[in-house]
């Protein structure tokens, strides 16, 4: 027999526990995704709990509808990221989740850069020709897996701020507030050496080496496999020097011998200096998808290392073209820079 | 449970990024300036499918005085554009075009192109059909 004081026990734990969740309790958010073109599916969609820090995600329904549910009561910032080269990202902070209640938010993307036509070059386009590439990812003869393929790359949907040195603060503040003029590809030099930008990337691998394509200066990438190490003093590069190892089935590239030139973490075109450490980890859990974590350290531009966290698609149909930038580059005249 | 429904519409407000000057090639904002926007009637005269840009040159007629300006037109890269379902011929000399853009900011004459709508058949060139499945 329970003796009564425990069943009151009980209830009044009950009671207090109903109120604490209520107090406590979760809510929602729902919306639309749109941009000037209409609803926009498929859009990734983060809400950060501002004090917690914890990440809620989900993506937009093809009518550009999403709900966030179950989320713990609280103060959240609201994102979506760059979303190829058309869009340009969204952040919301102060978006307010009442236990019990479901905020209604309308997410309405802004053209980026000036919605040029062609501009997106291969995320949007193509994400949507290859929505669902199944299988299990391929291996080398050795066992190791095989990271071949066109890759339709895509940037960190949550990218955290860079901690900049002053110096190098400045120099930003300054690429910022002349709209990036100066960036380096304008000029048909290399563009960002990081896997930032969303465009395509083909993975030739083999045992010994990893070859890298893309159509933007310079073309390629080499990673050697070979168990090589770094040179010595080697003169500095647009590229760097990248061996690669295997940690289990995550391909581990070490990237050292940069130059200073390269604007980096496209499209943010941070400085760099000589010391730049980059880290690049490639794991591929299924036929159509690459996890991309990218670390680069350098002690003369930041004050603690920047991370970055991507997701590419596999793009199976499709191919790297030719780009001769210098066929027909007009931009540093129309820029008013020549 | 019943839901609330607390309205709160935002227009974007990039936070992280004062500016976003992005593009594959270049900052397009360091050449067009988005606060002047332009709508452009006239037929095309010529079209350079070339890298890092293509670009299409049309002849604008002044309904005032009838004389003809020859605008240029800066749209994406080939491959871009290709990937929108364009090719280099899909526009030929002769074709009349109505191009939405923004002005160039050190040229005259000059512009980009938003959107490319061929007057004979009201078809909008190179608009992303969706923005569809990741």
């Amino acid at each position: 027999m329970i003796p009564m004081r425990r069943i009151a026990f009980v209830l009044l734990l009950v009671v207090f526990g109903s109120n604490g969740s209520a107090q406590t309790g979760t809510g929602g958010i729902r919306g639309a995704v749109t941009s000037p073109d209409g609803p926009v599916s498929a859009a990734p969609i983060r809400a950060k709990h501002q004090s917690t820090g914890r990440i809620f995600s989900t993506t937009s329904e093809s009518s550009g509808q999403f709900a966030l549910t179950d989320l713990p009561a609280g103060i959240y910032e609201v994102s979506v990221p760059q979303i190829g080269l058309v869009n340009a990202p969204f952040a919301q902070q102060n978006v307010t989740v009442e236990a019990g209640k479901t905020t209604s938010l309308h997410i309405a993307l802004v053209k980026g850069n000036l919605g040029v036509i062609g501009d997106d070059n291969a995320y949007l386009t193509i994400r949507n020709k290859y929505p669902n590439v199944r299988g299990a990812a391929p291996r080398l003869p050795d066992g190791r897996p095989d990271l071949s393929g066109v890759w339709n790359a895509n940037v960190d949907p949550n990218p955290e701020p860079a901690a900049l040195l002053p110096w190098a603060n400045e120099v930003w503040r300054n690429r910022l507030s002349t709209a990036l003029r100066d960036y380096p590809a304008g000029f048909c030099l290399p563009d960002d050496p990081t896997p930032s930008i969303p465009l395509l990337y083909k993975f030739v691998h083999t045992k010994g080496i990893l070859v890298l394509l893309f159509e933007h200066e310079p073309h390629y990438r080499q990673i050697f496999l070979d168990g090589r190490s770094h040179p010595k003093d080697a003169d500095p590069t647009w590229m760097g020097h990248s061996v690669g190892t295997w940690d289990k089935d995550t391909l581990v590239i070490d990237t050292v011998g940069f130059n200073d030139k390269s604007w980096i973490i496209f499209p943010t075109g941070l400085p760099h200096t000589e010391m730049l450490h980059m880290v690049e980890r490639y794991r591929r859990p299924d036929l159509g998808h690459l996890l991309v974590d990218l670390k680069l350290e350098d002690p003369g531009a930041f004050t603690k290392p920047l991370e970055r966290h991507m997701t590419w698609a596999l793009a199976p149909g499709e191919e790297i073209l030719e780009n001769i930038c210098n066929e027909n580059n007009k931009f540093p005249e129309y820029a008013g820079l020549k | 449970m019943r839901d609330v429904f607390l309205t709160i519409s935002f227009i974007a407000s990039a936070i992280a990024w004062p500016a976003l000057p992005a593009a594959a090639h270049h900052s397009f904002a360091a050449e067009f300036d988005i606060t002047k926007p332009v709508t452009l009637t006239g037929k095309v005269t010529k079209i350079e499918w070339t890298n890092p840009h293509a670009f299409l040159f049309i002849d604008v007629p002044d309904k005032q005085t009838g004389s003809v300006t020859n605008w240029e037109i800066e749209m994406g890269s080939p491959n871009g554009l290709t990937r929108l379902g364009w090719s280099r011929t899909v526009l030929k000399a002769g074709d009349e075009v109505t191009v939405e853009g923004s002005l160039g900011r050190n040229k005259a004459n000059l512009a980009n192109a938003r959107s490319v709508v061929m007057t004979a058949t009201g078809k909008k060139l190179g608009a992303a059909s969706s923005e569809g499945a990741q």
